[in-house]
């Protein structure tokens, strides 16, 4: 690491050069073929600044180096949101965590993890609209840098649609953004400023009712309306979950009820995902809007080993399961071209779908302005990248599979 | 450093709801974390050094990464392994872990505290027993009332049981948890010995640690030893479910600490709730409970080496028992009690269950 480098950043926060420290930030929960690992690079260094103005200096000091930034929450995601691709510093914003409520709302530093807003909003009578199944471990910044949906996305929506409003900072300093605006900071993971805080709506916390109905996905698609979350499971990956043998759906109501005992424990269940998940399987996300769910459900169900599915407001999404290997990793991509013919697409981009990117026009205008010098996660969420190219390049072959 | 495990992890980063990693937050110090490290250094990629080495020991093995797993990794039996190769390669112990090594193998207890006085705490006399009530080293040296507590309990309960004083040597739960099995073995031998000539047929533990140590190491010690093991182990919560008919009135709300060892270790979750609910406590449940419990942040050598972030820790679980409303914890473990009532000062109480059932059966 640059001297000069090291020693202006020292004088701003703790400095972490140790290289095994450093081979761990070159991952997330994304799998990287051994083949591919060459485009991954270690970081210079792993910053992890306590405040606003910390997180100000070390931009300052990055843009005076030429040094890119790729600002990490849990590194949770399969996306590779915050695997660096070029020698950078990695901004770690664990340690800002802070969070205040006001009387439908939470502002919450970037570092927060849901698990621990949600228990707070409790204690005020409130609770969390929207947070993801790895609410345990994720944080506030890395889901809305996704733009995920998770529980309560079918009442609720994404992500996005629970923001109020985020304070960024880039290297023009700190600004309040919302409305209209949020689209070039929702998704964008980090690549048009660092998520600082994010203000976001909470709901009555009223308790939640929940039924596991065994049915077909298609029925399942008229079980959920007035629902507050639903999620499908195939049999199969039911199976591989060992936890039963039939299609179910989990259905959730917000209200006092009973509900069932297997729903209840569905719903104990919700924030201890990936259960179906082992060393030899990776999941492929995509999206399609609600009119294309069942035609994608049949045209993809014989491609993978089993399906999970999480219904939103107006989308639906689906993770299935696939081995490993090429041909596998082939049905993976495959899986996600499928929704792409039905008006849906890749869940994020990230790393691997910047090229799909719906808005990708209109965020490299944006960049320009803000980040002229493709300092901010570069190469991220619409900058192709070699793993975006590679994966075009599979799409060649599809039909193999 | 060839040599090393290693283990095949999904990388999903569920695994950083680890106490010490929540603590600390750097990844380096997440199960993810140490396992993509360990993984380098098996394939020759890195190499281990006294940083990666801290970090190891920077863990209580408390377990709930294995049990939020997705991949259901066995990940106890790792990090302890880890530490065991590690010592055999002599990067370990740790400074403090090595004192109380040295201090164990002069003493034959971690605390330095004198043999002569191991049972200094009870009350009564004890006959020949086919039963030892094993107190453990941190009942007997640091936490007397614990010990004399259990005693009265079980002596008013009808167990006939026997005590053995200097004859009682620490268990080895310390060293195994640490990797330094040479010592586990010194002890598990002279355990062996003593209760073999003294007729033992079954133990009990007040220290779940004890009670791990002697219920799974111990047999695997005999195995490799060709040595028969036969010894009925029980934790003394088992032994309170199973005598206390009594119905008690206390008039008294509390919130239960699942310790690691005995919890998500050794699957003894409702004995010591049914006890609790017996003695007429007002039991209300923290958020974390059973295998999901929050760990109190002292074992695995953690609070040895590493006091801050096992204080640090312990503070988020008195934080947690003080949201249920109550201000009183029951545990059934001497060592968390220790570190719980050290944290929580005057802001709370901590109470083992055998002190509980002692006010229940006494007269």
């Amino acid at each position: 690491m640059d001297g000069a480098l090291h020693s202006a950043l020292s004088r701003v926060c703790k400095v972490e050069t140790h290289p095994a420290v450093l081979w761990i930030y070159r991952y997330d929960f994304l799998t990287i073929p051994k083949q591919l690992s060459r485009f991954v690079k270690t970081p210079i260094c792993v910053v992890q600044p306590r405040n606003d103005e910390e997180v100000i200096e070390i931009l300052e000091i990055a843009e005076r180096f030429e040094v890119p930034i790729v600002p990490r929450g849990s590194g949770t995601s399969g996306y590779g949101g915050c695997v660096p691709l070029e020698n950078s510093i990695v901004l770690d914003m664990k340690l800002m965590a802070n969070f205040s409520f006001q009387n439908d709302s939470v502002i919450a530093d970037s570092g927060a993890v849901w698990q621990e807003l949600e228990r707070a909003a409790k204690r005020h009578g409130r609770s969390l609209r929207v947070y993801p199944s790895s609410a345990t471990v994720s944080t506030v910044g890395g889901w809305i840098a996704q733009n995920g949906y998770g529980i309560g996305s079918l009442k609720y929506g994404s992500v996005m649609e629970n923001v109020e409003w985020l304070e960024v900072a880039d290297f023009r300093g700190i600004k309040r953004v919302d409305g209209e605006r949020l689209k070039y900071y929702v998704g964008a993971y980090g690549t048009t400023g660092i998520i600082l805080r994010a203000c976001i709506k909470l709901r009555d916390d009223s308790p939640i009712r929940s039924e596991a109905l065994e049915c077909s996905f298609e029925e399942a698609i008229n079980k959920i309306e007035g629902a507050y979350h639903a999620n499908f499971k195939d049999k199969r990956h039911l199976a591989l979950e060992k936890l039963g043998e039939k299609d179910t759906l989990l259905v959730c109501y917000e209200g006092e009820g009973d509900g069932s005992e297997f729903g209840k424990r569905f719903w104990e269940r919700r924030l201890y995902p990936l259960r179906a998940l082992t060393t030899e399987r990776i999941y492929s996300e995509a999206i399609v809007p609600h009119e294309s769910a069942s035609e994608f459900y049949e045209r993809t169900k014989e491609l993978s080993m089993g399906v999970e599915v999480v219904f939103s407001r107006d989308q639906v999404i689906f993770l299935g399961l696939f081995g490993r290997g090429l041909r596998q990793y082939l049905k993976a991509l495959k899986f996600v071209k499928i929704a792409e013919e039905l008006g849906g697409g890749p869940y994020s981009s990230g790393l691997l779908f910047p090229h799909k990117c719906r808005i990708e026009r209109e965020l490299r205008e944006y960049k320009e302005k803000v980040d002229p010098k493709n300092l901010l996660n570069p190469k991220k969420a619409f900058f192709e990248n070699p793993f975006s190219r590679i994966l075009k390049l599979g799409e060649r072959f599809l039909w193999m599979v | 450093m060839d040599g090393l495990i290693s283990m095949n992890c999904i990388k999903c980063g569920l695994c950083n709801i680890c106490p010490v990693f929540r603590a600390e937050k750097l990844e380096s110090l997440s199960p993810r974390g140490k396992i993509i490290i360990l993984n380098e250094i098996k394939i020759g990629r890195m190499k281990l050094d006294a940083r990666i080495v801290k970090d190891i020991y920077k863990c209580s093995v408390c377990g709930i990464c294995s049990i939020v797993c997705p991949a259901n990794l066995d990940l106890v039996k790792f990090w302890e392994e880890t530490r065991k190769e590690l010592v055999e390669k002599k990067i370990a112990p740790l400074s403090v872990h090595r004192k109380v090594r040295d201090i164990t193998y002069r003493d034959f207890n971690p605390y330095g505290g004198e043999q002569q006085k191991r049972s200094d705490w009870l009350e009564f006399k004890v006959e020949k027993s086919r039963t030892l009530y094993f107190a453990g080293c941190t009942a007997s040296f640091k936490a007397h009332s614990i010990a004399r507590s259990t005693a009265n309990a079980l002596k008013k309960l009808g167990v006939e049981f026997t005590v053995l004083g200097p004859q009682e040597y620490c268990c080895g739960s310390p060293f195994m948890r640490t990797g330094q099995r040479d010592i586990s073995k010194m002890l598990f031998t002279k355990n062996l010995r003593v209760w073999q000539r003294e007729g033992i047929e079954e133990i009990i533990t007040s220290c779940p640690g004890c009670y791990k140590t002697i219920k799974e190491d111990y047999p695997k010690f005999a195995e490799e030893a060709r040595i028969e093991f036969s010894f009925e182990v029980k934790h003394v919560s088992t032994v309170f479910a199973e005598l206390m008919n009594r119905e008690g009135k206390l008039d008294l709300a509390a919130t239960y600490h699942d310790p690691c060892h005995l919890g998500r270790h050794m699957g003894v979750y409702e004995d010591p709730r049914e006890v609790i609910r017996r003695a007429g406590v007002k039991l209300v449940e923290m958020e974390r409970n059973r295998k999901f419990a929050l760990c109190c942040g002292a074992g695995g050598g953690l609070r040895t080496q590493f006091r801050e972030i096992a204080m640090a820790i312990a503070e988020e679980r008195i934080r947690e028992a003080l949201e249920t409303g109550t201000n009183v914890i029951i545990t059934s473990c001497p060592f968390c009690e220790y570190n719980l009532s050290r944290v929580g000062g005057n802001r709370i109480r901590v109470l083992d269950l055998s002190e509980i059932v002692e006010r229940i059966v006494s007269p």
